[in-house]
Formats: C-alpha cells, structure tokens, sequence
C-alpha cells in the first residue's frame, strides 16, 4: 500500500493513498467541521461545511470524499475556506428556529458548537422562518422538520445500517423532510434509536430522554451493554446518580458505533430503588436484622469454619461481572466441592445489523453469560430462567446479586447455611441466614466476557448504596477469613487472580484489555474450562 | 405585451406557424404519424413514454390489469436493475388512476420490491405527480420568464377567472385544475400552457374562453362510455 | 429552414426539414438523405467515428460546450465486460430553450441516426433518451419513429447486420429541471430521486447503473449524420476556430419574429435581433438580453454588439450555454423577471447542498419584498453576498445560475432596484 504525503495547515501527514482528507487530518489532530459526513456511512458531500481550500486550485474541495494528493497543501483555516463554512452556517441559521431554551439537544448540538467558534455573530435574515413542522416517526422517535438540517444522515443509517429503509427525504428543495412511509413508523427497526444519536441537531430526539436532562448535568461513564451477550461497548449517562439513558461507544470490533433499541431501553432496572443498605443477619429471634460489616464479616467467618468440607451450591448471576462471579467461585471451593449453576434468559432468535453484521442483539440477555461458562458455572434452567436448581438440602447455599427471583420462600429451608449476596428483596433472598448487600456492574469496576469471547472492562456509572460493596471484594475477605488465601486489594487484582488459576483467560490482564477489550485464547472460545 | 395571434396563424394552438400557414394542427402535433399506440405499449422500447396526464382515469382500478399488465412488463424488461422502472411504473399509474395516492406508491412498492419510503421519496420529488386527484384536464400556464415577458400572469388570471377555481384548485365541476408551471420549452411560443397531453401555444388572455369550450366539447364528445 | 420563420441567410443543417411532416417517417427520411451516415459509420468503424467527431470540433450543445469528441473519447475501449450506455438528455428545462423539442418533434428520425452512430463509436449496447416528462408530444412522434426503426432492422440485436447491438428506450420524466444536470439525469433514470452527484466517479467511468457511461444533448446528438456524411472539414467551415458548426438560436421575448433560427456560431447578436428577428416589437426599444438562457449573466442594450460564440460572449461576461436569447424591452419590470428567474430555482432546488436548498429561498423572499418596496440598501447588499457564497460551493451549478442574474441586474440595472428601496430599513417580514 503506498502512502502519499501533504500538508494540512502546515502540518506534514503521510497516509496511505485514498485516504480522503477529513481522515488524514482527524489523524493529524485537525477536526474539519462537517454534519452529512459519517465515518460507517456513505459521504455524500451535500452538507458543504467540510470544504477546503488546496493551495493553487480555484475551486474549494469537500475534505469528506477527497483523497489526498501527493505534494498537496491543504488548507482548513483559509479565509476562503473560513468564509464558506461561515456562509453555509449562516444559510442554515435563517431559518433553524431559535429553539436551543427547549432543544433536549443543546449542549452537544453541532449547530451551536460550529456556530459559537466561528459564525457569523448577527444573523443577517429578516424574513419570517419558513415553517416544516414536527412529527412523531413512531417507536422512540420524534422528529422536528424545522430544525432539520438535512444532512440525510438518519435516512442513509436506515438504508445502509439497519435495512429498514423506514426514513427517506420527501419533497425537494427547501420543502425537503424527512419522513417514513405516511403512517408506517421506525417500529420495525430495532436499530432505530441510533438515529437520534448521530443527527447532529436536535432535529431527532428520543421521546424517553425527552426534557428529562441537560446533557451539561450528566456524568458520563464507559460501560458494556449488560442486556445481550453481544457486549456493545456502551456510555451510561447518569444525573444526581439516576442512570437516564444509555448511548453506544464507538469500537470497530464490536458494534462499531451502534447499539440496538432493544440494550439501549433498558436502563431502568439499575435505577431500582427497593435494595438492601446494608448487611443483615439473624438476631435471638431469628429475624433479619442490620449490621455492621466487621459484625457480619467475622459472624460469618466463624460459621463458616466448622461447615469446611461441606458441598457448595453457588448460583451465580451473568449479569454481574468476571470478578463477581469468579472470587464467589473461588470461595466456594475453598469452601467445599461446588455446584456452581447460573440461569439466564434466552430469547427465541438474534437479531442481526445488517449493514454490520457483527453487531446482533444476541439469544442470551445477559452480558456476562459467557463469561460465567469460561469460569466454570454450567447453565440449567429454562429459557425464561427459571427452575433448574439443584437440590439444597444439608448445602452451602451462596447466591449472588438477582438470581434467585424466582424462587418461593422456601427455597433454602434445608440448606445448611444460605448466604445471599443480594441487590434486591425478594422472598427468596429474605429466608437468607446472611444478606450482604452487592454493587451492580453498573457501579463497579470489572469485566464483561461476551459472546465471541471478548473481555471487556466496565467502569462505575453510579454509586451504590452506601452500605453495599463489591462481591468480588466480599468474597476475598471471606477467603481470607476462612484461610484460604488473601484478599485482593482491587479489582484488577481480583481478575489477575482469576488469570492464575484458570488457563481459560490465557495472558490477560486488564492493562491488556484496556478500554477497546481483547480476546480470550483460542481454546477458551470453544470449551469451558475449570478452575483449578 | 403580446400581438394577439390570429385564430388562423394558431391552428388549434398549436403554436405559430408563421411562415408554414399551410399546416394543420395534425401536422404540426404530429398526431397522424404517431397513430393510436396500443395500450398494451406495442413495441417494448416505446413502452416507457405514453402520456401520463389524461381526462380519462379510474381512481380505483387495480395496478395492473389487463393490457396495462403487459405494458408493465415491457417496461420492466427495459432495465437492467428493477428499480430503474420506478418512473415509467409510477406513470403507468398514474396514466390509470389519475394521480398517485399513498396507497398507489405502496403497490408499486410492491410490485418492484422496493421499500416504500423509497417510493415516496422519489415520487414526492418529481412535479408531474400528482398526489392528490385533479381535474379532468390540468391546466398548466408557464410564468417562467419567456412567456412572463409576453403576458403569461394575464393568461394565468383569465384561466383561473374563466374556470372560476383558485390556483392549484379545482373547479367545482371537477372539469378543470389550474397551476402556474415552469418553463414548458415552448418559449418562442408564448404564453405556452400544458393541458393534459397537449401544448397550448400563443395563447392570450382573450383565447382562453375559447380553449374551455374546446375542452369541454372534447369531453362531452369523447368516445366511449366513461 | 428553422421554425417558424424562414431567414434566407440561415445555414440549414439540422433545421433543413422543420415544418415538413413528410420528415417524419423512416421512408421520409430516408428520402431527405437520412441514415446514409449510419450505413458509413459502420463501415468506417469506431475509432475513425470518434476521430472524425473530434476533428469536426463539434462541442456539446446542451450548454456547457464540452467537445463531443473529446468527451466520447472518455469511454473504455476494451472490450464488452461491462455494458456501455448512451444517453440522450432531452430534458430541455432552461428557461428560454426550445430547440430540442423542434428537432425531436419534426426530425426524430435525425436524432436517432445520431444516436446510433455515437452508440455503435463508444460501444454502447443501450440507449436511453431521457426526455422530460412534459414532452408528451413530441416522446410520441419519437416513440413511433423508434418503433419504425426497430422494425427495418436499424436498432436491436443486429443493427444493419454488423452484429453490434443497439437497443433504444424512451424514458419519460416527471417534472424537475435538475435531471437536466447529467449527473441527476443518470439518477433519476435508475429510479431514484433526481439528485446530482459528486464527480468523481465520473459519468464515462461509473455512470449509470454503474457502467461507463456519456450523456449527449439532442442538438448535439443531430450534427452528428451531417458530419460523417460531409467530413469534420466541412462542419469546421462554418462558425469559428473554436466554436465551429451551426447552432439553433432560440429567439424568445419582445421580438417581432420568435422561433429557431440557426446559423454558425458567431452570428452577430445585434444582427440576429434586429435584422433576423425584426426587432423589438409593438415600437419599443430594448433594454436588456439574456444571451443564453436564464443560467447566464444578463447583458445591457449596449452590450449586444458581439459574436454569438462560446468565447465572445464569455469575455462579455456572460455565457452562450444553450444559446436561449431572451429579449426584453423598455418597458420591462427588470427586478420583476429576476425574481420570477430565482423563483424558478428555488422551486427545481434539488435540496441537497445547503447553499443552494437555503439560498435560492432566501433570495426569493428579499427579492419579493424589493418588488414589493419593502427592502432597503442592506438587502441589496445581503443578496450579493449570498449569491457569492453560492457560487463554487455546491455539488452542481444551480446556485451559480441562480445568482447569475441577481448578480447581474445589480451591476447593470441598479436605477431599477434603487427606485424601490425604503429610505428607512423595513423591521420585519412576511413570508
């Protein structure tokens, strides 16, 4: 492959030959403003914010379909390129209405960030703003024709990425919209909800996040989709520790830069308010009560002692993390022989992108199924995860985070000591002897295996509750309680450990994974393999 | 300001002849050479290019029947990918039906296997379809600029007066739509108006009466039952 | 002779057989001299064809005046992998153009032949004439000429017996001046909104459906049987160095005689007004002319004193394009027209660049309220600006063309547009 080499803005750039400009300069450091140009979509250089001026050519060029030429001197910051992008931001501001007050998109709207950095600083039109009116496209989308900029970007996501072909432009000219088919909406298109993410405007707004939040009060964290096996690399948006929406990070391998409605709908669950604070054991008369962690730690500890040998029955949950799973399985056979069962929800089919076919909403619906399975938990139960539990009677039972949802009040009568490592109430967790309260993964640090195989880390989007910790950490004090070994001081200690001790996860460590993931070895991807 | 022509030197409106007096408006339309064209599109390579706009239409016949259904797949055959026979198809139907519905776009859609969103997209681009049901005869006066120097908003004015609609209305008889068009490529003809399929030439304000009749003797005299 | 009046002076070539029906038949033809060409071409093979067209200078007539050889010379020689497709673009939208519509509706049969003959040079299996949907009339005379064509054996899959096959489709339009632009023209003929696109790739390269591809103008298609027959010599006879042969002049606006009238390029402008078509009628003077149809910069009464050539008029600062002279007298509402001129171009906007979608509006409504005296200085000084940032910045030129006239009736009628300006600044508008 040969490289040519120009200069953009004096700097000196060797790309190979047909990379178009806009790519050579983001490479170089040089952001060209652009709206219709999108990395996975076609570029059809009708926005004409991206033009620049090629040193000795009389015309300005689109950077978004232009390859760069050898010897070229490239010029983003000419007053002639300046005054174009000037000309093109005023032509769309005579008529955008002057909603940014109520627009959910200000603040990452590319309108107001092109036009603060260089438009024009009064709007010279006096004419009344030509007036398209607003629409609801069906599903989660709603679209506002006036503030519209057209850069077509929805429609060519539709045709080119989901194949729905739900959105088109209707009517030409300045009467141009965007529009499905009259009545039939973007239902059908399970992918829909990306488009609100690339329109550059606030032209596309999900109708969830409608008026809840300005994005400039949001923390926004890196995460992994925790509802499909898929591991779409995600952002979670949270304000004042209430998780409002999910949106996708981009990662080439995995989901490019897109998740499916299906993960990014469901975010509420981690909102769930009915948790449990703090750890509860089983007073004189046998009633749950609150206690202090040391108290609950070391009560536990010494019960735990004398029942060493006793078989184990750990149900873990694949919507907690590596780390969770595997320190709680590591205890458990310190403990005893285990059984370590989880169960997961599987729907009927997966439902693939077809303009990026490695991106589906998988059958599992969960994030960390596969994850578990390498760890060496074995799947029963039903598709919709329930039954399949093994017997309990004369066991250490330990659960970890929801798993149990299903299960009567009696689950656990004849076990020999039950231990729940809850988030939630539920009758099941209640008959518990102990209750220490656990973090979700979307308040810890740890990692995801999804279904190809892929690590991937996850960092907090909330705090828990303040009584709650981590299970992994949890379960090394108690190791280290029981003699067993010590405790790892962090998370990525935690993972290392599992590393040690099991040949499933190969050379990995989470330096390794960073924040792009990386594969497990190849064997792993096939069979499941035991801890030692 | 615009001369006005002699009924003579307009034969039917067929425009200015000029230095051709001897001409019909046959020979100048050249109706007698093209013939009748079968509606079952005759030769293949002519199938794509049969008026569209006609007085004549059924609102709900089916898409595609009888000898249309041949016409359909001489057009089809003329492409080498099927959606390069949207434009013919969708003047096919709005040939039988008279203008092009939601419910119109959907069957088409279906008939080339293409998404309808694409459907409506294109046929919302192009001017010529109409997507609500018009007149019996559309009347469209060109104001470009040609025929504006010559008299055209006159012409336009006396049509909507002498139909007695609103511009892009239709009159209450159904009989007659009357728009403003752009140029029509009859500038050295002005004021040209389309009606249907038919180019009305040099017409001034004081022809216009003149054209209604005409028209509405044609529909009252045409062949056939409705 | 050219329609509807005949000039003595004209050079008749591709008007020989206006207002004579008998031309219209393949046997007419035939008689006139008609599909000798064809029967040459043949022989002589496409590399000579291509030659020869080159060598004649011929440059295309659809308005940008690119030579015809030079742009069939673009096509790939090899071999037939991919299918070649030719073109026809009969969408005569430019305001003040009316001279495909004559050749199509009274000699079909000379657009054919030339059709063929450039599709057998550039080995084209497929010719579409994309004609404009409002053409009814004349796509039913050329439906029936084709009709007749297919039937002698002249087009399908064994033209003339030379094994090459020719196949010919009419395709109608649907009302949009932009599928005019060749690009948009190939779009709207896969179906598709008629949308320009961005070059490269280019037409000859990957055109329509993907395969190499060349869109020829009608008038430019019709020269082509006259230069085979007659040889490039002949054809470079006529006109000038660089824009040689004959043109069909479409005479519109306040003149005594309107019509085609054809003559070589670089006819006097002031002659063919005055003396050709004799001159401003009803008595009145002239105050302004467009040379070339509505896309081009307007010329002042005194700047008609020119060669009606592809260079003269351009170093009169405008444009000879399809060579549509509209002629406008005294009494002519200057800003009147130009707002109806960019109304036009507001209403065949394809929508896709934004300073075109954004500014042809937008000069619309300032222009409406300068007629309307209700604009100031500043808006004059705003619709110059705005036309600058339409010029060179979209993918096609239908901003430039827009502009051209705001830009122009500026410069050279600014009494017009002063007399109608508020002293004071107007505060708001209506739509």
């Amino acid at each position: 492959m040969e490289n040519v080499t120009c200069t953009i803005d004096g700097v000196r750039v060797e790309v190979p030959r047909g990379t178009r400009i806009i790519e050579a300069a983001e490479g170089a450091g040089i952001g060209i403003a652009h709206y219709c140009y999108h990395p996975a979509l076609s570029a059809p250089a009708m926005c004409r914010m991206c033009l620049v001026e090629i040193e000795g050519a009389p015309k300005l060029v689109p950077a978004c379909v232009t390859t760069v030429a050898d010897g070229q001197s490239i010029l983003t910051e000419s007053e002639k390129a300046r005054e174009a992008r000037q000309g093109t931001l005023e032509f769309y501001l005579a008529n955008h209405p002057l909603d940014c007050p109520i627009c959910d998109k200000s603040g990452e709207c590319r309108l107001q960030d092109f036009v603060h950095a260089e438009g024009r600083r009064h709007g010279r039109s006096v004419e009344a703003k030509r007036v398209l009116g607003q629409d609801d496209f069906g599903g989660d989308i709603l679209y506002d024709g006036d503030r519209c900029i057209m850069c077509t970007r929805c429609v060519r996501f539709t045709r080119e990425i989901s194949g729905s072909n739900a959105l088109g432009v209707v009517q030409r000219g300045d009467r141009s919209v965007i529009d499905t088919f009259f009545d039939h909406g973007t239902e059908g298109d399970p992918f829909a909800g990306n488009v609100v993410d690339i329109c550059p405007v606030g032209a596309l707004l999900s109708k969830d996040f409608l008026h809840k939040a300005r994005v400039w009060d949001l923390d926004g964290n890196p995460s992994i989709c925790p509802n499909c096996s898929q591991g779409c690399n995600i952002r979670v948006d949270s304000r004042d520790n209430l998780i409002v929406r999910l949106r996708p990070r981009p990662n080439p391998d995995v989901n490019s830069y897109w998740m499916c409605d299906y993960g990014r709908r469901r975010y509420e669950w981690m909102n769930v308010a009915d948790r449990f604070e703090t750890p509860l054991l089983r007073d004189e008369a046998g009633e749950l009560a609150a206690a202090g962690w040391q108290t609950s730690i070391l009560e536990l500890v010494a019960e735990l002692k004398p029942l060493l040998g006793t078989e184990v029955v750990l149900i873990g949950s694949a919507s907690m993390s590596n780390e969770d799973n595997g320190l709680a399985l590591r205890l458990a056979r310190a403990i005893g022989e285990t059984k370590a069962v989880f169960r997961s929800p599987r729907a009927e089919s997966e439902t693939v992108c077809p303009g990026f076919p490695k991106l589906a909403r998988r059958k599992d619906l969960a994030g960390n199924v596969r994850g578990l399975e390498i760890l060496g938990f074995r799947r029963v139960g039903d598709d919709d995860a329930k039954g399949g539990l093994p017997a309990t009677a004369g066991r250490i039972v330990i659960a970890l985070g929801d798993s149990l949802a299903d299960a009567d009040d009696g689950f656990g009568n004849d076990a020999a000591l039950f231990v729940s490592l809850g988030i939630t109430r539920s009758p099941a967790n209640l008959r518990a002897r102990y209750v220490l309260p656990v973090a979700t993964f979307a308040e810890t640090d740890g990692t995801f295996t999804n279904f190809e195989g892929r690590v991937q880390r996850l960092w907090p989007a909330r705090s828990a509750p303040a009584g709650a910790r981590p299970a992994w950490q949890i379960c090394g004090v108690l190791m280290a309680g029981i003699d067993a070994d010590s405790a790892p001081a962090d998370a990525a200690r935690a993972f290392l450990s599992l590393v040690e001790l099991n040949a499933g996860f190969g050379e990995l460590s989470w330096d390794i994974i960073g924040s792009r993931g990386a594969m497990l070895p190849e064997p792993s991807l096939l069979e499941t393999a035991e801890i030692g | 300001m615009n001369e006005k022509t002699p009924l003579a030197a307009n034969p039917g409106w067929a425009g200015e002849t000029g230095d051709f007096s001897q001409l019909t408006e046959e020979e100048v339309r050249g109706t007698t050479f093209v013939g009748r064209r079968p509606p079952d599109g005759g030769a293949p390579a002519g199938a794509c290019s049969y008026p569209y706009q006609l007085a004549r239409r059924s609102p709900d016949a089916p898409l595609f029947e009888g000898p249309y259904a041949e016409r359909l797949d001489k057009i089809r055959s003329r492409y080498p990918d099927r959606r390069g026979a949207l434009l013919p198809v969708l003047n096919l139907a709005q040939e039988v039906r008279g203008h092009v519905s939601a419910e119109t776009m959907e069957r088409v859609a279906e008939i080339l296997d293409l998404p309808p969103a694409v459907v409506r997209g294109v046929a919302s681009f192009y001017t010529m379809y109409n997507t609500r049901p018009v007149g019996r005869y559309l009347i469209q006066v060109c104001t470009n600029v040609a025929c504006n120097l010559c008299g055209a908003d006159d012409v336009a004015e006396a049509f909507l007066e002498h139909t007695g609609t609103g511009a892009g209305e239709t009159s209450s008889d159904g009989m007659f739509t009357v728009i403003e068009a752009e140029c029509l490529g009859a500038c050295g003809f002005p004021t040209a108006v389309q009606i249907n399929e038919r180019y009305f030439e040099n017409v001034s304000a004081d022809d216009v009466p003149g054209i209604l009749d005409r028209l509405r003797m044609e529909w009252s005299t045409r062949e056939g039952s409705d | 002779m050219a329609y509807p009046w005949r000039d003595e002076r004209e050079t008749r070539v591709l008007s020989e057989h206006f207002g004579d029906p008998a031309a219209r038949t393949l046997e007419g033809w035939k008689a006139r001299g008609g599909y000798k060409a064809l029967v040459r071409a043949l022989e002589l093979g496409p590399e000579r064809i291509v030659e020869d067209v080159k060598a004649s200078g011929l440059r295309g007539r659809g308005g940008a005046g690119f030579p015809t050889g030079v742009k069939w010379s673009f096509m790939p020689k090899d071999d037939r992998r991919k299918p070649h497709y030719l073109l026809i673009n009969a969408d005569e939208s430019e305001p003040g153009a009316f001279k495909d519509r004559e050749l199509c509706r009274w000699t079909p049969h000379q657009l054919i032949e030339g059709a063929l003959i450039g599709a057998f040079a550039m080995r084209a299996s497929h010719v579409y004439i994309y004609m404009r949907g409002e053409f009814f009339e004349p796509a039913q005379i050329v439906a029936r000429a084709i009709e007749e064509v297919y039937a002698a054996g002249l087009a399908g899959a064994d033209v003339m017996g030379s094994g090459q096959a020719i196949d010919v489709t009419l395709h109608l339009g649907a009302g949009a001046y932009i599928c005019g632009e060749e690009t948009a023209l190939m779009n709207s003929l896969e179906g598709r909104r008629g949308q320009p696109r961005i070059k490269p790739p280019f037409p000859a390269a990957a055109g329509v459906f993907g395969q190499p591809t060349t869109i020829n103008n009608v008038e430019t298609l019709c020269a082509v049987p006259h230069i085979i027959n007659r040889g490039a010599e002949w054809y470079r006879s006529m006109g000038t160095d660089k824009s040689p042969g004959t043109k069909l002049f479409n005479m519109s606006g306040h003149l005594v005689r309107r019509g085609n009238f054809e003559f070589p390029l670089g006819f006097n402008l002031k002659e063919l007004i005055y003396d050709v078509c004799g001159g401003i009628r009803d008595g009145r003077s002239l105050k302004a002319v467009i040379p070339g149809g509505s896309s081009v910069p307007i010329l002042a009464a005194d700047e008609i004193d020119i060669a009606l050539d592809y260079e003269s008029v351009a170093k009169a600062g405008s444009m000879l394009g399809t060579a549509s002279v509209i002629v406008m007298d005294d009494q002519t509402n200057m800003v009147k027209q130009v707002r109806r001129i960019v109304e036009f171009y507001a209403h065949e906007s394809c929508g896709q660049c934004t300073p075109c979608r954004e500014g042809t509006a937008w000069m619309v409504r300032i222009l409406r309220r300068i007629e309307a005296g209700r604009a100031a200085r500043s808006d004059i000084d705003t619709l110059i600006s705005l036309g600058k940032n339409m010029i060179g910045t979209t993918i096609c030129v239908l901003s430039d063309s827009a502009a051209a006239p705001v830009h122009s009736s500026i410069a050279k009628f600014p009494a017009e547009y002063d007399a109608l300006l508020r002293q004071d600044e107007p505060v708001m508008a209506t739509a």
